[in-house]
């Protein structure tokens, strides 16, 4: 009996390890897709091909600014990628990514000007909890009207995070604009709440390691935890989770809260560690591409890292292939939306079958 | 101030302004029916723009202009469609995908072919014919609010009658509606239910090319993502007029009023340019409570 289980385990564990396999598999051939249309594109673009192809590949290693600024750049997409996959596991889509990072931005920004003379150590994480709150209210508001109303929360946390988008432009161009310059900025949030350099001369910041910490707990929390349990077999199986007595409705609120909480904690991590200030069209992309890198990274707080490391790269080689070459950096999004065109297709990840073997 | 002077303009431009939602509700309605999130709209429309005004400057005609931008238009949604059905993915990512590559590829089309990633502007583009019939124009109040539309905007309102004869009339109609509500009838019919997606989805590229056409064709211009949410209105549109033809011509009429009327405001009172994007939106999400709301009462 107990060896038949064993034997049981073992089978089990190459369907899983085959399954880990394909999936590898599945996500290299869309990468090799994405990585040819842009090779393409270039191809017909660009004057000068071979150095811009050079300069995509290489820019971000060439030195440690770039590198270092690459790496900083992950660091937002690892907080929206884990908020993302916390959404996703729980089978609550949420769209407004995008507006949540910008009000978490709004929030410690105007946190940080109005008490200039705080002292860090209380002004950093005062400012850092604003923008949780911020983030966890918008997309906690669509988990509640699903709650309440079944009101669809992929829609209503789009249309919200769209209108708040307009709304945070306008404290920034209004409110809060800097009075000194014609940009369309904040003032700069005084130093003590910067985060401390790690790898100069780049942006790079202290914000990388907590963050790292940060998807070990969301990956304890989400697998080792009862409630994390609950939020996934609610995800997986609604059916079966109330069934097996788990308060489904209860998972509409709190995954949203969790997903904007980190949203928003992005904006903030942006504005202390890397801008300082808060300007029109600065979540430029967070949300989207955390959704993204959930995806690639199969909403596994770990593979959110590289995930995200890996989007960073497209970013950073697409902005170097700019400034060193003739093409426009939005060649990245072209290449994005390629692997978000084939990161969910089920047919490129089982061209390899996780075969059974009988043990 | 005369009351009719007033309300007039402010219907008749509402009959001009709703015509996008109008073009891609059509289209996404077609899919909704096919059993389809259809979010790709809103990148359709873009590239619908930006394809139709760079094609009819192009080419300096303005059939075979529209005609391929259209065409390339309903291409994008092939591809869409083909990655979703054929290489089975979520079509909510897909969707996603497609509005990506959208603001992207215009973009990079745009640097390429003109070097500037800004507004594109072209002097002496052949305009959309406007209908005038000076006998019926006559006709007070309806006459002014009904004639002197561009011909899209007609040939939308001729849309919503071919959409409701497809849908109710047809063998393919029924069978679309057939995908939505219960696929495994219609593979037990052996009848394929991927071909009626996919056609569901080649109409809504077409549709949405139209109403991107009109932004662009209209204006003479290129400006950056001008689609500016229209495709998502556009899906709300569907919800709200309760997934039907007739009701996507109401509900597309009340949002062209209301985006109408908040262009009125802003000569009337100070109202930040922000607060007005924002309001198409704010009210969206607001019906789409209220609308939630009256299903859950009726359900308990």
């Amino acid at each position: 009996m107990i060896l038949q289980d064993r034997k049981l385990g073992q089978s089990m564990k190459t369907i899983r390890n085959r399954q880990i396999l394909a999936s590898i598999t599945g996500l290299g051939i869309t990468l090799g897709i994405a990585f040819v249309v842009m090779i393409a594109m270039i191809l017909i673009m660009s004057e000068t091909p071979g150095r811009t192809v050079y300069f995509f590949f290489a820019g971000p290693w060439l030195n440690t600014y770039y590198l270092g600024n690459m790496l900083n750049a992950a660091v937002p997409l690892i907080l929206t990628g884990l908020g993302i996959s916390f959404a996703f596991r729980s089978s609550m889509f949420n769209l407004g990514g995008e507006g949540q990072v910008y009000a978490g931005g709004l929030a410690a920004t105007a946190l940080c000007l109005m008490l200039p003379d705080l002292p860090g150590i209380l002004g950093i994480p005062a400012s850092l909890l604003v923008a949780i709150t911020a983030g966890a209210l918008i997309a906690g508001l669509s988990g509640f009207l699903k709650y309440k109303w079944r009101t669809d929360e992929l829609i209503s946390s789009f249309l919200l995070s769209n209108a708040l988008i307009f709304i945070v432009d306008n404290i920034i161009t209004g409110p809060l604009h800097d009075k000194d310059n014609n940009l369309l900025t904040t003032p700069k949030i005084a130093e003590q709440y910067w985060f401390t350099r790690i790898f100069p001369p780049s942006n790079l910041n202290l914000s990388v390691v907590f963050v790292i910490l940060l998807a070990v707990i969301a990956y304890f929390y989400m697998f080792r935890t009862h409630q994390g349990y609950e939020m996934r077999m609610s995800g997986l199986n609604p059916e079966f989770a109330r069934y097996g007595g788990i308060n489904v409705s209860r998972y509409f609120i709190l995954p949203m809260l969790l997903s904007g909480g980190f949203h928003g904690l992005a904006g903030a991590v942006s504005v202390m560690g890397t801008q300082h200030m808060l300007f029109k069209g600065f979540s430029g992309g967070m949300g989207w591409n955390g959704i993204a890198v959930a995806l690639i990274a199969r909403n596994h707080p770990i593979a959110v890292i590289p995930a995200a490391v890996f989007f960073a790269y497209l970013d950073a080689g697409a902005k170097s292939a700019m400034i060193n070459s003739d093409v426009t950096m939005e060649i990245a999004s072209v290449v994005q939306a390629v692997v978000f065109f084939l990161v969910t297709s089920q047919v490129i990840q089982h061209l390899i079958k996780p075969r059974r073997k009988t043990a | 101030m005369n009351n009719g002077e007033f309300s007039i303009p402010l219907v008749h431009n509402s009959i001009g302004i709703m015509t996008p939602f109008l073009l891609a509700g059509i289209g996404g309605l077609m899919t909704e029916l096919a059993g389809m999130l259809n979010i790709a709209l809103e990148g359709l429309i873009l590239l619908g723009a930006f394809f139709s005004v760079i094609f009819v400057a192009g080419t300096d005609s303005l059939i075979l202009g529209l005609a391929l931008g259209i065409l390339i238009t309903i291409g994008f949604s092939w591809l869409f469609g083909a990655v979703t059905l054929y290489l089975k993915a979520n079509v909510f990512i897909t969707g996603l995908a497609t509005n990506l590559l959208a603001g992207g590829l215009t973009t990079v089309l745009a640097f390429y072919l003109f070097g500037t990633k800004g507004v594109l502007m072209f002097e002496g583009l052949p305009r959309l014919p406007v209908l005038n019939i000076p006998v019926l124009h006559g006709i007070p109040v309806v006459g002014d609010i009904l004639f002197g539309h561009n011909i899209l905007v007609y040939l939308g309102w001729l849309l919503v009658a071919a959409a409701w004869i497809l849908i109710y009339r047809t063998p393919f109609g029924y069978r679309l509606r057939g995908t939505g509500s219960n696929p495994e009838a219609l593979i037990a019919a052996g009848l394929k239910p991927r071909r009626y997606q996919m056609s569901a989805i080649l109409i809504s590229g077409f549709t949405c090319g139209l109403a991107g056409s009109v932004l662009t064709l209209n204006l003479g211009a290129y400006v950056p993502n001008i689609s500016s949410g229209r495709g998502w209105i556009a899906l709300v549109v569907i919800y709200l007029g309760g997934k039907t033809p007739l009701g996507i011509l109401a509900a597309s009429f009340v949002f062209g009023l209301a985006e109408s009327l908040s262009n009125y405001a802003q000569g009337y009172v100070d109202i930040p340019a922000d607060f007005i994007l924002a309001f198409p939106y704010l009210i969206t999400v607001v019906a789409m409570t209220i609308m939630s709301i009256i299903k859950h009462r009726k359900a308990q």
